[in-house]
């Protein structure tokens, strides 16, 4: 069937047809359903989304996430650039073998990610072990604080800044380093006014794919943040399971995937969505 | 290069490194809850995770799901990447946005949406439920990887078949479906993850009867109560190492055997890494671009 509908120019739709029933029935009704739901539960009208907007205290979740999500792409900048330089400047082996890191990092499960950091800053790991010794007495508690929830959710996604980064890196042309150098620049002007310029949307991818990903971020922060400071994703699931108020939960699941939207706008206006995936 | 980038360069490599490879001493350690370093070394939480139905069911479960999972997807996608990559037609634009749209969706607003609809359908709690779910889900990543796959597909190739007098289904069959076979290969493969892997969506949907591993693990690490977990993630961590190490050393060994003819057995002290020049952009990295977390 494939094959004859190939090539018959006429056919597209019908290729397309088993898919677009899928999609439309396993995805668009379903979230459909949210965008209903958050203005149909409890009762009909806008009060959600009031409600989201009158409360202190989800006003608080919502720039509590995006300084996070914020926080968490900075971090991302700061640790991935040096490593993604290192990898664009060692010689193919080093590369490899550094590049070959980044991805088990990036297969590894979150699920296990996130348990590794809860054994490093828990009561009886090292970190705290180790703060301990340097005189810090009593150790600090690292774990479910705003601290270990932002640590963990860098380590888990620097890979992502890692590979954007080093993309771009690898086809800066060494001869306007070498240019630049020899109409008299020193080492930190070439890197500053040459190199940082030409890397510079490898930064922009990677941040904002970290950001955009932290801000709907569930698992991590759940398990390691602070249960005082939850971001909206895990704010969204305390509303289903405990209190079963799918109204709120779903408008504001509706803001958050607004949030999502805007940024994919703004940087498709700019940029092109094409290239954010690569 | 200087020394200090250098070196901190290497610092946030063994900032990356570290928290991987803590999970295999813990996974031998014999203490019942987190410490590190362990008091002691043992593999009974080894035996408790081959035993325990709590844990080999979900374990289970999740095979099933990603399997039905990469099926469904595969079904689905490949004709529809046809349509896209080889057609003009009023509404390419949208179905190619609505193919890629469920990347872009946090998890947790899918998994609301499902955990209702597919409630009503009375699907939730079930295997199909959430296979229907994680489809949904894998289809942006099955269908960028195969359509960059069949972009760079020759037509010519079966221009020549059927010149020569080949039906088009004998075409698609002998000459189609071969040269893409990598590209299929690997848009399956990455369903089949996405699924194994995807917590927040069968977190809600996934009942007792369905449970799937990450679920049990998600549980599990917030309970802080059951020490296999450990073992779990090294499984896991285990499992990537080799997925990744596999390619790269037969590689080495081919490239070797290759230079220098049939005496090289005699040296093998183990194939190194060399004459694997870095992948530029890993090709796995970009299609795993999902708001998963």
């Amino acid at each position: 069937m494939i094959p004859t509908a190939l090539r018959g120019a006429s056919k597209p739709w019908l290729l397309l047809l088993p898919l677009a029933l899928f999609l439309c029935t396993f995805f668009l009704v379903p979230l459909g359903q949210v965008a209903m739901m958050s203005v149909t539960e409890p009762e009909p009208g806008f009060g959600n989304y009031a409600h989201l907007a009158g409360d202190a205290l989800y006003l608080q979740v919502f720039l509590n996430t995006f300084l996070t999500a914020f926080g968490v792409a900075v971090g991302c900048l700061l640790l991935g650039y040096p490593l993604a330089y290192l990898m664009a400047q060692s010689s193919p082996r080093v590369a490899a073998l550094l590049m070959l890191l980044v991805t088990m990092s990036f297969w590894t499960s979150f699920l296990v990610r996130t348990y590794a950091w809860m054994v490093l800053l828990g009561n009886n790991g090292p970190l705290t072990a180790l703060l301990g010794f340097l005189g810090w007495d009593p150790p600090p508690h690292l774990l479910f604080t705003r601290f270990s929830s932002t640590l963990a959710m860098v380590h888990i996604l620097i890979p992502y800044m890692v590979m954007s980064l080093y993309s771009v890196m690898k086809r800066i042309d060494p001869a306007l380093l070498r240019a630049a150098e020899s109409l008299g620049a020193k080492p930190w002007g070439v890197f500053r006014q040459v190199y940082l310029p030409l890397s510079a949307p490898g930064m922009v991818n990677g941040a904002t794919l970290v950001f955009m990903i932290c801000l709907g971020f569930y698992v991590t922060p759940v398990l390691l943040g602070s249960p005082q400071e939850q971001m909206v994703a895990g704010l969204i699931g305390t509303q289903i399971e405990e209190f079963l108020d799918f109204g709120q939960a779903s408008a504001m699941a509706m803001v958050l995937l607004a949030s999502t939207l805007i940024v994919l706008a703004v940087y498709h206006r700019r940029f092109g969505l094409d290239r954010l995936w690569g | 290069m200087r020394l200090l980038p250098r070196l901190i360069g290497f610092l946030v490599a063994a900032f990356i490194a570290a928290p991987l490879l803590i999970v295999v001493p813990m996974s031998f350690s014999t203490a019942p809850s987190l410490e590190f370093p362990p008091p002691g070394y043992w593999l009974g939480y080894y035996a408790a995770y081959f035993s325990d139905e709590r844990w080999t069911q979900p374990t289970i479960n999740s095979l099933i799901i990603a399997f039905g999972t990469m099926l469904l997807t595969m079904l689905l996608v490949t004709p529809a990447t046809f349509a896209v990559v080889r057609h003009r037609f009023l509404g390419r634009g949208i179905a190619n946005l609505m193919l890629t749209m469920p990347m872009a969706m946090p998890h947790i607003v899918l998994a609301i949406g499902y955990y209702s609809y597919l409630g009503d359908l009375r699907l939730t709690q079930t295997h199909i439920g959430v296979i229907i779910a994680h489809t949904a889900l894998s289809v942006p990543v099955a269908f960028l990887i195969l359509s960059a796959n069949l972009k760079g597909f020759d037509r010519n190739l079966e221009r020549a078949a059927m010149s020569l007098g080949a039906t088009p289904l004998r075409t698609f069959w002998h000459v189609t479906l071969p040269v893409l076979r990598p590209g299929f290969a690997i848009s399956a493969l990455f369903a089949f993850i996405q699924s194994f892997d995807e917590t927040v969506v069968a977190l809600f949907i996934s009942g007792r009867e369905s449970e799937t591993l990450p679920r049990k693990m998600f549980e599990s690490i917030r309970m802080q109560a059951d020490p296999v977990i450990s073992v779990v993630s090294t499984l896991l961590f285990a499992a990537v190492v080799l997925a990744i190490l596999m390619p790269v050393l037969w590689k080495a060994v081919q490239s070797r055997r290759s230079r220098s003819g049939s005496g090289s057995a005699a040296r093998g002290n183990g194939p190194a890494i060399t004459g694997t020049a870095p992948s530029d952009t890993n090709p796995c990295a970009p299609a795993r671009v999902q708001l998963e977390a």
